[in-house]
């Protein structure tokens, strides 16, 4: 039976019925035609509001999950209609004022969080600036970076302050952003830096900054060597209270005459940050890291020289290289089929973000951490592996369980009474595809769904039917779930 | 006349089991309604850092992180040297939870295996009413 019809029968109450059965009849009516006007709304055409030739909601999308955490089908189309342009210049800038956080503030267990204190509410800290900030790129660039420069397992407050570093940097310049990170006190202590002398220079910091953050070829072993000397001086100060500031120690700084990468001098530690980001192999590398974040298929040798020069024309500025990868042809390739892995952080905070759902409970702390990415707690110094990495079989269980939280506890949840069994099996799938925010779904996996709604109630006698609404509502529930954890829900 | 002076009496002596039964609980009512503080502890070689240095009185829980290589405890104590709470050893990157109720004054907190105190593994909680 079509809503419609539910309706019509609905109007046909005979007088002596139970007010409860009366009351059901008109919520139900009442429910029907608010589906019957979100439906018409739904069949306007995707491609129809077009603010710029080729952009549509499916553009917006794509950019709203590779620059941030998913779009919901008002900002898609809303932005649709506004043109690729303005788009990007809001998507890039954010909003005018700055970044802010918007919905309600987190609470767990009925607590607000306390980030220093409580195992896990540090993580779900940020979680929740991904869920609520008005300026998604800023915390997308701000976990590209923590990946970038991975510091691991050290002291919450330490973690915490390189994280808010971070995020003023994320889409600033290079080289201040490099300077801020040598001089942290987390990756000083986490790489060594602090306590390496002129007497016992310690070359981890120095490796992994020519190896991982700025060059990753294109150094000698020698070079290494020169730039630990460089970079010596670093001393940590912990104060009574447990807490830590890195001095700088000039009696403990090596200001012999060094060589490296091919230049001699008394170089310090400024002259080893500005030797690197000078060196001709940094901005393509930096241009791949940034690129495979964004985009799955690896950019032609033209494309990193342009984009290389773009980088360096910009001053080493982060903002225009990404803007120019955000707004590049192949970041919008096949737009029915995305084939970038949705990272498990980015999974976890885009199924809140775009359903409307906030943080209520932890369960995203141990989920995240099952899923095989624990934000502040990156494997090893080079980071997380991306990609097919991320799709174990461990992992793949631990994104279905998170359908279900999401489902039970968030926004999609399934209020009693707002999905009859009488709804037809298109109806059912319409009902559930946009309580989870209208996501991308494959004609293959729609087909297997309403496949799925409309054998749900075989086992009930058809007369049960129109009595049955709690089936109707475990079906929804099914369905949302599905969609939340569906293949297609794991590519953006 | 006999009747009602024993319904009196029991009259009374209800209301005062009454009475008593209110104030008895009182007490308990009080410590339950402590709150309960959460205080983060890093500790590593040879560093002991309590992320809250003042708690109001009631129960205090302690979240113990080694971020260290070695194996640390956390213990801790009177300001005069009594013992009471210690966590067992803590293993290089694992953690470890540790409940005591506190009342007011100032305390110290320890690890208290091999060396590690004297070398600089020692902070201070202050307690407050």
């Amino acid at each position: 039976m079509s809503a419609v019809g539910v309706a019509e029968t609905a109007q046909s109450v005979v007088a002596d019925e139970p007010v409860a059965e009366v009351a059901r009849r008109r919520r139900t009516r009442r429910a029907a035609r608010r589906r019957h006007g979100r439906q018409k709304a739904h069949r306007r055409p995707r491609q129809g509001s077009v603010g710029s030739p080729g952009w549509n909601e499916a553009h917006v999308r794509r950019l709203f999950w590779r620059a941030g955490f998913g779009a919901t089908p008002v900002e898609a189309r809303r932005w649709a209609k506004r043109g690729k342009a303005a788009t990007l210049d809001f998507v890039v800038n954010g909003p005018p004022g700055g970044a802010k956080l918007r919905g309600p503030e987190p609470r767990v267990d009925g607590r607000t969080l306390d980030p220093l204190n409580e195992w896990g509410d540090n993580v779900l800290w940020w979680l929740d600036r991904m869920v609520r900030t008005t300026y998604p790129l800023q915390e997308k660039l701000t976990l590209f970076w923590h990946d970038h420069f991975a510091t691991s397992e050290q002291e919450t407050p330490l973690m915490l302050a390189q994280n808010r570093m971070l995020r003023r940097r994320a889409l600033g310049s290079f080289r201040d952003l490099l300077g801020d990170v040598t001089r942290d006190p987390a990756m000083q202590l986490f790489l060594s830096l602090a306590g390496s002398t002129k007497d016992a220079p310690n070359e981890n910091f120095a490796r992994e900054l020519m190896e991982l953050f700025t060059l990753g070829t294109g150094y000698s072993e020698r070079d290494v060597r020169e730039a630990a000397r460089a970079l010596t001086g670093f001393t940590a100060d912990w104060h009574d209270n447990g807490t830590v500031t890195i001095q700088y120690e000039a009696d403990e700084h090596d200001d012999g005459v060094k060589t490296l990468l091919g230049r001699r001098g008394r170089f310090a530690i400024n002259d080893v940050l500005d030797l690197v980001t000078a060196h001709p192999n940094h901005a393509p590398f930096l241009v791949n890291k940034l690129w495979s974040f964004f985009v799955a298929t690896p950019p032609s040798r033209a494309t990193v020289r342009a984009l290389a020069a773009t980088y360096r024309a910009g001053g080493l500025r982060v903002k225009p290289l990404v803007r120019a990868i955000l707004e590049h042809p192949q970041l919008y390739r096949n737009l029915d089929e995305p084939d970038l892995v949705k990272c498990p952080v980015v999974y976890v905070a885009g199924a809140l973000r775009t359903t409307g759902s906030h943080i209520s409970q932890n369960y995203p702390t141990w989920l995240l951490e099952t899923m095989g990415q624990y934000p502040f707690y990156p494997p090893s110094v080079a980071g997380w592996d991306w990609g097919p990495a991320w799709m174990s079989s461990n992992s793949m269980r631990q994104r279905f369980t998170l359908g279900n939280y999401v489902v039970n506890y968030g926004r999609p949840r399934v209020r009693r009474g707002s999905a009859p069994a009488t709804l037809t099996a298109q109806e059912a799938y319409d009902l559930a595809w946009r309580a989870v925010a209208e996501p991308q779904v494959s004609s293959a996996t729609r087909a297997a769904l309403v496949h799925l709604a409309a054998h749900f109630f075989d086992d009930l006698d058809p007369d049960w039917r129109d009595k049955a609404d709690w089936r109707g509502e475990a079906l929804q529930a099914t369905l949302r779930h599905l969609l939340l954890v569906c293949p297609d829900s794991q590519l953006h | 006349m006999v009747v009602w002076r024993r319904t009196v009496l029991a009259g009374g002596v209800l209301a005062a089991l009454l009475l008593a039964a209110v104030f008895a609980a009182r007490p308990a009512d009080a410590r339950r309604s402590l709150p309960t503080t959460s205080v983060g502890v890093g500790a590593r070689e040879y560093r002991l850092t309590a992320y809250r240095t003042s708690v109001p009185r009631g129960t205090v829980r302690f979240n113990l992180a080694n971020y260290g290589e070695d194996r640390h405890d956390l213990v801790v104590r009177t300001r005069g040297g009594r013992e009471l709470a210690r966590t067992a050893e803590v293993r290089a990157g694992k953690r470890a939870t540790l409940q005591v109720r506190l009342g007011p004054g100032t305390y110290r907190l320890i690890c208290d295996l091999a060396d590690h105190e004297v070398r600089g593994m020692h902070t201070t909680l202050r307690v407050t009413r």
